[in-house]
């Protein structure tokens, strides 16, 4: 593993390198949904180079971003963070990317559990936000997985398609997440096939 | 310097100066103190794109009985069809409360009908009750409830969004 922060058994965290711009432009163009954003865009190399170089400038920091990788050949597979973070209030909002490939196989959720790890027991925030378009609903199926209750609907929030488009506003207390990832712990041992002896 | 649409009885919004300087206690959105020179480069930096959308812009709160400043509104917008609305209050001033629900007051029907933004976000604390007041006054409509978002001495408090939709944008000609 390269420079480790938190640890999965399949996946890792780690700050994100300038090495890591190139994978991140390439997510961009090879995204294979549309439901996520605004729309999607094909992203230089080069903004994610200018992003990268100072983007561990400040500490402490508005927002901490990682790098998503899998543990077996340190493959880049995503990014992910806190932003907003209120170092007085403590709280923050986390968002994430998993390149298509990678996505519906639990690598996220695990990153994410690994991510909101580093958030409660490291950073000690007392409460996480996120947010999610209302059409994104693989995005909001993960959330109530890790723990995520709903905070309300910002009804009117962006336009997609030349329609207003609803933004899902949820929140997430430190018991509730422990509960979730116990729970989906307990659920993908449960997964594992029976060792015979 | 106020502009003459944003004066209400108590309080009026103005542009930032290069003197307000000498008082970011007041105005700066930030528990951590800045001096006047850190204040002088924060302020030059915030105006360095006078005509761009994409700038937060910051106004300057202050009373009308002796131009002391009171606090501060910035204004977040994406190009000119969503905004999001913050304030910062100076932290010795007992009746914050009341003198931010006068300049939102002030400021949600410039922002609906002088800048005519499409959408219009505002978070606030919810133990702000005169501002909570003001803004379902004017008709801002409360979207989301954040558990314990705001530390207080006594303990946490909720933060709740509210959002108001510029209903007479229209296609012209239809």
């Amino acid at each position: 593993m390269r420079n480790p922060i938190m640890v999965g058994e399949r996946v890792y965290l780690r700050a994100l390198e300038m090495t890591d711009a190139e994978p991140l432009a390439r997510f961009d163009a090879e995204e294979t949904d549309t439901f996520m954003y605004r729309g999607r865009q094909p992203q230089s190399p080069l903004g994610y180079e200018s992003w990268l170089k100072d983007v561990y400038k400040v500490a402490p920091p508005p927002f901490v971003e990682f790098a998503v990788c899998l543990r077996e050949d340190d493959r880049l597979i995503g990014s992910m963070g806190i932003g907003d973070l209120d170092w007085v209030n403590r709280t923050g909002e986390t968002g994430s990317y998993l390149a298509a490939p990678f996505r519906n196989g639990g690598l996220g959720t695990e990153a994410k559990h690994l991510l909101l790890e580093y958030g409660f027991e490291r950073l000690h925030l007392y409460a996480i936000m996120s947010t999610v378009f209302e059409a994104n609903t693989r995005s909001s199926a993960a959330l109530a997985k890790q723990g995520y209750q709903s905070a309300g609907r910002l009804r009117w929030h962006d336009v997609k398609g030349g329609v207003y488009q609803a933004m899902l506003v949820y929140d997430l207390l430190y018991d509730e997440w422990r509960a979730a990832r116990d729970a989906w712990w307990a659920n993908q041992a449960n997964k594992q096939p029976t060792v015979t002896s | 310097m106020r502009a003459i649409y944003l004066t209400g009885e108590t309080v009026y919004l103005r542009a930032m100066l290069a003197s307000d300087k000498e008082n970011a206690a007041a105005w700066y959105a930030s528990p951590f103190p800045i001096n006047a020179t850190r204040a002088e480069e924060w302020l030059k930096e915030a105006h360095t794109d006078i005509w761009g959308n994409n700038k937060p812009r910051h106004y300057l709160i202050a009373r009308v009985t002796d131009d002391e400043a009171v606090g501060s509104a910035t204004l977040t917008s994406r190009g000119s069809r969503r905004g999001m609305l913050t304030f910062a209050m100076a932290p010795w001033r007992d009746d914050a409360d009341l003198l931010r629900a006068e300049a939102l007051r002030l400021i949600v029907p410039w922002v609906r009908d002088d800048l005519e933004l499409m959408h219009l976000m505002l978070t606030v604390a919810a133990d702000e009750t005169a501002t909570v007041a003001a803004a379902e006054d004017l008709g801002l409509q409360r979207a989301a409830r954040l558990r314990g978002f705001v530390a207080r001495p006594t303990g946490r408090v909720d933060r709740v969004l509210y959002e108001a939709l510029n209903t007479p944008w229209r296609v012209g000609d239809a």
